[in-house]
Parts: structure tokens; C-alpha cells; sequence
């Protein structure tokens, strides 16, 4: 592992100390009243926040909070390419995820680690088919997304907070892109998880526990994402998509006045 | 992926050809090229496995070793991914050209992995707390010639279901423990690796979808869905990739294949691993030798 | 469906043939002949006045030359040569063509026939509408014009036969095993046209009726071929390609025989490895029968 030789590192190797904590027996996820821990019912999603234009310098950007997440993201560009390859009529999207080192429990590393690089390239791949890139050929667009506190669900929030992102920055799009994402537990579906609810390996070891994430374009109904973990039988799956991608459609108008809210601005001030 | 260019014509071609299921060398849609297997090839490491898919050629080699377990899992054992796209496989690997590649092949192998069910990572665990066996497994790409992701899981799969771990002993005395290596090399633990997922990738060509699709055939394909599918015929891991997009309807169609397709080339792999271990004594190594 | 997996120790192992003992095969440094009355040729140095090999291969002996034809090469291209290539980039007036040899191929803007046949000074509009005939990844057949002093080619398309290719299928040989003949597009019974360029680059795709051929391919058929066609191309594809694993030499003859004798397996089966056997000794029998 390459270290940053420009910082002043800690302790070579530092532990959390959450990590010594008596493991806890899986709590149950939702109670009697089948509510969960923070009240919601099973299909029931965290409010939205969204919000255009927060980074000034950038060509555009939205920060998107649903409750605990709270994601920022800005869009760099087109711009010319820096490192040419082949000659290609289409223009190129580069994504950069980055959970910031105090986002989760545990403190992240500074460098992109795995999991994030993963999450670039779901990213950049759930927005490509979205953007118009035959319409800036030569040209590159850098899309930076920071997850600046987690609580679940980081992956849908960027999806959709990057694409509102694009729109912002004038980015000729076929659709927006929102995101969803579900937890399986046995035959229930949590929607929109918070970070306790999701997914991890260690807790759970029955069948059909896992995590789901939809990434569509609501007006073509076409998914450009789609990804899930944890052992999920066939005709789970198959539920688990179509209620996401239900999800993400009622999404759309969330985005959709967002952005019309902030063209309204926009005109306001320059009249 | 590594890039082949195609004409339009050429493209074409073989965009009708998923749709007629047939394809360029007459395979169906839903036909794998032929597969050789090998385990045991590499004397020094705990087990290993090469195959050869069509053009494809991957060497998989694991090592287990001890090391301290982590605070969060004081009772489980680790599985470690590494991928390695050999420049002699293709010049363009060349230095760091093929790091995206094996970064993200062994993501998806470890994710795939990632579920109780696939290896019980508790069978890893030798002092509770203190000691475990770490399983690295290192993917070597030696020819690229199409489908990646599924050779280098069945690789992966049969390397596994290869390894040996050597049988230890836990004394405790006087609040020292003691580990104690058996001396037989026939002692020696397997891993259970029935439930171990392989990844089957349907390839979106046209309006049909085509698994192990050929290099071509690659460079016809938008968006393709990956799944790490179990015998049982659950999905451990599932991804998208690709700069294109999936019709809602076209995914229950491309699921339904790959649980049939997944479920039996895990049987097939099972079978075909099994009768070599019975076999172990009459078997003579092939090897490299063709 | 069907996956076919097996134990590479249980699969069929090509048998090392009896080949006739070959008594001109020389390696790296060996002295083929230490009389200074002869003349070096490629593959071949001097040392000490006597002739050694530089490479692996068979010696030949045209009257006072010597040289070394090794058995595994990158292209050598010849004047007159017919060859398959694929386009990678586009020039000024000209473009660069993959042909499988050491340097890149060049394909001037004045050696093409324009669409339409028309053998007319070349504008610049022609020079502006380059991309649009012929575009990066676009395959053509050609002939060698001439050979530059560095090695690379100068090709040309100027006949009708030559162009752009269309649907089909591109299979990648080694050139020493393309058997040179008088001609090298063949329009097979079986209603396929192969074209065997002897750059080892074989083209094989439906037999297409006369109105394309007059346009040099320029305007292209982008409906779909029918099943059965596709099924021939399949199968002559996979003869190309079993007889190159044999090392067998690749010429209309050898072609049409391996599939006649792979008529009795379906199409998909002749890529498991004892069925390419098979076929191939049913075909080099027959090959032997006829050169008695």
C-alpha cells in the first residue's frame, strides 16, 4: 500500500476503538408495529434535500442530505482532454467517488481505497448512457462526488445528486439519473436504508439478506445501474429491482423541481 | 476490457447473429466455449488451478498463512483477492495498463465472496482473537481472449476446492497457547467450497444477450450484467457494467438465464473437480504441454 | 445450452505426426555452408566466411541465394501480393492499414477506386470525405503495389475485386501457412467467398450477388444474413481455424475438403478439440489421396 509521504501519519497501525466493543447480537430491524428503529415503515423513504449550485467555481453541482447522508458533488467541464488517446468522436466522463475520512464509524484512509474506486465506475457507468457525449467530442467532463457524512444508502445518493450535478452544469443529458436502494431481509424489503440496516457480511448469514441498488432513467425506463451483495434467490432480486426502480421514479419529480427552482433563481437574478 | 476494433459490417454481423442465436462460431446463445481444467499445478503453493477457456488462459495460485485476526471478526478467518494482468497477455498491460482491469475483476471476485454461505470463513479461525488463516488468492491472466470475470471465478472456484491447509494443533499451557504443525502432509484441512459462487456474464448484444461472449463479441457490447451465482441458484453478487443500458423487462430476461447458466456450470465444475480428485493417483500432469 | 467442461489430462492430445525427416532445418548459429560461392539472403549471416542461420527454419536454395524461411514470422510482403487488412488510422491523402507486418501498410488516396468506379483526379473534397469511404477498424482487401525500402507497404485497391469488406467474419492465421496461388478469392460451392490474404488475414463471408461487387463495397448491405448462409460462414470459419491449429496449409482445396468431411457434426461441436482431429486427418487423407 503506497502511502502519502506529505502528511505526518499517525501510529502506523490505529484501531478504532469501536472495534473492541462486545460484539452485539444482531438487533432486530424493525419491532413489533413493523416500524424501524427510526420510526419509518418498511417501504418508507428518508425526506430529500436537493439542492443546485453550492459549489460557485464549478461548471455545476448539487448536495444532496436525505437524513444522515449527505452527499456534495461538482462537475468540472467539457474540457479539453489532457491525456489523448485514440481519436474518438465522443466525449469522456470521469467520475470520482470519495467517502471523506471522517464520513463513516470507522475513519477511512485518505487514498481511495476499494471500495471507493468501485463505486467510481458504478457511477461513471450509471451516468454514461444518460449523457449526450457525442456532443462534446475531444472534450472531458469530470464529475467529483464526496460523501461528507454516511448513513446508508451512499451509492443511490450519489447517483442521483451527480446527475442533478450534470444538469446543473448544462451537460446535454437524454435523462436525469436518480438512485434507490433496498435491504432484503428475508421476505421484507427496507427500502432506503440507514447505515445500521444495510448489508454486512459479518451479521448476517441466512439466505435472501442482502443489498440492492437501482440506478434508472425514470422518463426512458431504462436502469444504467444496478448492483446488489449478500445471497439473494433469483425471484428476490427480481422484487427487489422492480420496487426500486418504482422508487426512483417518484424520485423524479424531486430532482425535477429542484432544478426548475434553480433556473427560476438564475433568471430572477440575471433580470 | 482489452479492445478489439470491428467495422460496422462486422459489428452487424454479429449483432444478427445473437439475434438468429447463432453466433460467429456457431455456438448458441447460451453456449460456453470449450473449457480445460487442471488443478495442482504449482507444487509450492497450497493449491492452484489453470484453465483455459478457448483463448483465455488463467493460472491461480493460493497461499494461506497465518496471521493475527482483525478486531472487528476476532472469529473468522480472511479470503484476499489479487489480480495480475500479465504483459505477457496482452502489450497494452504493459506497466500499469491493466490495473483498472484487475482492480476491478478482483472486487468483483471479492464481493462474490463476501457471504457466510460461499466459505465458512469460522473454519479459518485458529485462536479466537489472536490467530487465523489468511487465504490469499492470486489470479495470474495469461492470455485474454474473452470473458474474464467467468474463467477467472471458475479458475478461483477450482483452486479453492484444490487447497490444502495444514492441520494444526492449539494446546494451552500455563496460559501460553502452543500451535503445533502436523508433520503428515496428507494432514490437512480442505476447504468446503460447494456453495462458492461462479460468475456468469450476459453480454448485451443487440436486443439478445450471449454468455461468454469472445473478444469480438465484446467490442459489440454496450452493457453486460455480471452475476456470482451458487449452486443453489442464489446470487452472491451482482453489477452492471458497461456505458450503455438495460430495458427493464430485458434484466428478468437476463436473470433468468443466468440462474439456469450459472446453475449448471457450477454443477459441471463440481463434477468435473470431483472425479479429478478421485483419480488423484493415475493422473499425469499436463501442464503447459499441449 | 451446454457447458462443456473437462480435465485437460482426460482431453485428446494432438499426436506428434510422422513428418518426413527434414534434413534443411537449422537453428540460430548453425553453418549451413562454409562455400563463399553463394549469396546471403534473409534469415542468414556471415561470419568467418561461412554462411550461419539467424533464425529457426527451413533453408532454401534459389541457384546462388541462400536464405532461411522461418517458420513463424510477421508478414514479409511481396509486390503483387494479395492481402487483408484493417484500417487504424487516417492521414493526409492517405491511410494506415494493419496487414500484420513489421511496420504499418499505407493505402495512398490515389491508389483507391472512388465509389462508383470512377478513376478521376483525386479533389479535396475527396481528401475531406476520407473518413466517410474508409474509417478506422474498416476492413479491405488489396494488393501489394510496392515495397518501401523500410519494409512497409504500399497497397492499392485499384480493380473492382478489391475494397471495402462487408459482413462476415475475420479469422487471424499464421501467413507461412497460406499456400500461394494464382488466386487467392475463391467463391466456394457452398456459397461463401473465402479470401485468403497472404498476410495469413482470411476473410470469410456469404457470396454476395454482382451489384456490390461494382461498387468496390463502399455502399454497405447492412441486412441481416440468413441463418443458413451464417451457418456455412460458422463452419467454414472453423475449418480456417482447425487447420491453422494443425498447421495445415490453408488453400481452397484443403478449405473445401475439411468442411465436407465436418458435414457429419454440428456446427459448434468442431471446436472441441477431438473432433478438430477428427475432421482434419478425414481431410489430410483425402489431401494424400489426391496428390498420388
Amino acid at each position: 500500500m503506497p502511502t502519502d509521504t506529505r502528511r505526518i501519519t499517525g501510529p502506523e497501525s490505529s484501531v478504532s476503538p469501536y472495534s473492541f466493543c462486545k460484539i452485539q447480537e444482531p438487533q432486530p430491524l424493525f419491532n413489533s408495529q413493523d416500524l424501524r428503529k427510526d420510526g419509518r415503515k418498511c417501504d418508507q423513504v428518508r425526506p430529500i434535500f436537493l439542492k443546485t449550485g453550492v459549489v460557485s467555481k464549478a461548471q455545476g453541482s448539487a448536495y444532496l442530505e436525505q437524513d444522515g447522508t449527505k452527499v456534495i458533488c461538482a462537475v468540472y467541464g467539457p474540457r479539453a482532454v489532457i491525456k489523448k488517446e485514440e481519436f474518438s468522436m465522443k466525449g469522456q466522463l470521469r467520475c470520482d467517488f470519495k467517502y471523506t475520512t471522517f464520513s463513516c464509524k470507522y475513519r477511512r484512509q485518505y487514498q481511495q481505497d476499494n471500495e471507493e474506486k468501485d463505486y467510481s465506475v458504478q457511477l461513471l457507468e450509471a451516468l454514461e448512457p444518460a449523457v449526450l457525449l457525442h456532443k462534446f467530442p475531444k472534450a472531458q467532463v469530470n464529475i467529483y462526488v464526496t460523501v461528507l457524512q454516511n448513513d446508508g444508502s451512499a451509492l443511490a445518493a450519489s447517483i442521483t445528486c451527480s446527475s442533478v450535478a450534470l444538469c446543473d452544469a448544462g451537460i446535454e443529458m437524454y435523462d436525469l439519473v436518480t438512485g434507490c436502494s433496498t435491504r432484503l431481509a428475508g421476505d421484507r424489503l427496507l427500502l432506503d436504508p440507514c447505515k445500521h440496516e444495510e448489508y454486512s457480511s459479518k451479521e448476517h448469514s441466512e439466505v435472501n439478506n442482502g443489498s440492492v441498488t437501482v440506478g434508472l432513467m425514470p422518463s426512458l425506463n431504462q436502469i444504467s445501474a444496478v448492483t446488489s451483495s449478500g445471497e439473494i434467490q433469483f425471484e428476490h432480486l427480481k422484487k427487489a429491482i422492480n420496487k426500486c426502480s418504482e422508487i426512483c421514479v417518484q424520485l423524479y419529480p424531486v430532482c425535477q423541481q429542484s432544478l426548475s427552482k434553480s433556473v427560476k433563481e438564475n433568471i430572477k437574478e440575471n433580470t | 476490457m482489452v479492445d478489439v476494433q470491428l467495422s460496422d459490417a462486422e459489428k452487424t454481423y454479429i449483432i444478427h447473429g445473437a439475434q438468429d442465436n447463432l453466433r460467429e462460431d456457431g455456438r448458441g446463445c447460451e453456449d460456453y466455449r470449450h473449457l480445460e481444467i487442471e488443478t495442482s499445478v504449482v507444487s509450492t503453493t497450497s493449491g492452484s488451478a489453470k484453465i483455459r477457456l478457448a483463448n483465455t488462459e488463467i493460472l491461480v495460485g493460493v497461499k494461506v498463512e497465518l496471521g493475527e485476526t482483525s478486531p472487528e471478526n476476532p472469529d473468522k478467518g480472511r479470503i484476499e483477492f489479487f489480480v495480475d494482468c500479465s504483459a505477457n497477455a496482452t502489450p497494452e498491460f504493459e506497466g500499469r495498463g491493466g490495473e483498472d482491469l484487475a482492480n476491478e475483476i478482483s472486487n468483483m471476485l471479492a464481493r462474490a465472496y463476501d457471504c457466510p454461505s460461499c466459505l465458512d470463513m469460522r473454519k479459518l479461525c485458529v485462536v479466537e482473537g489472536k490467530k487465523c488463516w489468511i487465504v490469499y488468492v492470486d489470479v495470474l491472466l495469461l492470455e485474454c481472449g474473452g470473458s474474464l470475470f467467468d474463467a477467472s471465478s471458475i479458475a478461483v472456484k477450482a483452486a479453492l476446492y484444490n487447497t490444502s491447509i495444514p492441520r494444526l494443533t492449539v494446546t494451552h499451557d500455563e496460559g501460553h497457547t502452543e500451535l503445533e504443525l502436523s508433520d503428515d502432509p496428507y494432514d490437512v484441512q480442505r476447504l468446503d467450497v460447494y456453495n462458492s459462487p461462479c460468475i456468469v456474464t450476459l453480454s448485451k448484444i443487440g436486443h439478445s444477450h450471449v454468455v461468454d461472449a469472445s473478444q469480438k463479441e465484446e467490442a459489440c457490447c454496450l452493457a453486460r450484467l455480471m452475476l456470482a451465482v451458487t449452486d443453489k441458484g442464489c446470487v452472491t453478487a451482482m453489477k452492471k457494467e458497461g456505458s450503455g443500458s438495460f430495458d427493464v423487462s430485458s434484466i428478468e430476461d437476463m436473470l433468468e438465464t443466468g440462474k439456469k447458466v450459472g446453475q449448471s456450470l457450477n454443477k459441471s465444475l463440481m463434477e468435473v473437480l470431483v472425479s479429478e480428485d478421485r483419480n488423484m493417483k493415475k493422473k499425469y500432469m499436463t501442464g503447459y504441454l499441449r | 445450452m451446454a457447458v462443456d467442461i473437462r480435465l485437460a489430462s482426460t482431453c485428446v492430445r494432438l499426436k506428434p505426426e510422422s513428418i518426413d525427416e527434414l534434413t534443411n532445418l537449422v537453428t540460430p548459429g548453425d553453418v549451413i555452408t562454409s562455400d563463399t560461392g553463394f549469396m546471403r539472403g534473409h534469415g542468414t549471416f556471415m561470419e568467418d566466411g561461412k554462411h550461419h542461420a539467424s533464425v529457426a527454419g527451413v533453408v532454401q536454395r534459389v541457384n546462388k541465394l541462400i536464405c532461411v524461411k522461418p517458420l513463424k514470422t510477421r508478414y514479409n510482403g511481396e509486390v503483387g501480393d494479395i492481402v487483408v487488412g484493417r484500417i487504424i488510422e487516417v492521414g493526409m491523402k492517405r491511410w494506415k492499414v494493419d496487414t500484420h507486418s513489421k511496420l504499418d501498410s499505407v493505402l495512398m488516396l490515389s491508389s483507391v477506386n472512388l465509389p462508383g468506379g470512377e478513376l478521376r483526379r483525386r479533389s479535396e473534397e475527396d481528401e475531406k470525405l476520407m473518413r466517410y469511404y474508409l474509417k478506422e477498424g474498416d476492413l479491405i482487401s488489396a494488393e501489394v503495389q510496392s515495397v518501401f525500402n523500410d519494409g512497409s507497404l504500399s497497397l492499392h485497391t485499384r480493380s473492382l475485386k478489391y475494397g471495402k469488406l462487408g459482413q462476415g467474419s475475420l479469422y487471424l492465421v499464421s501467413p507461412s501457412l497460406i499456400k500461394r496461388r494464382k488466386t487467392h478469392f475463391h467463391n466456394l460451392p457452398c456459397g461463401v467467398t473465402v479470401i485468403l490474404g497472404n498476410n495469413g488475414y482470411v476473410w470469410v463471408c456469404p457470396t454476395e450477388g454482382e451489384v456490390s461487387e461494382q461498387t468496390g463495397g463502399y455502399e454497405q448491405n447492412f441486412e441481416p444474413v440468413v441463418r443458413a448462409d451464417r451457418e456455412v460462414v460458422a463452419r467454414i470459419g472453423n475449418c480456417v481455424q482447425s487447420l491453422a491449429d494443425h498447421r495445415m496449409m490453408l488453400f481452397d482445396t484443403s478449405i473445401l475438403y475439411t468442411y465436407e468431411a465436418s458435414l457429419k457434426f454440428p456446427v459448434k461441436d468442431m471446436m472441441k478439440p477431438e473432433v478438430k482431429t477428427e475432421v482434419i486427418d478425414l481431410a489430410r487423407q483425402r489431401l494424400e489421396r489426391d496428390g498420388t
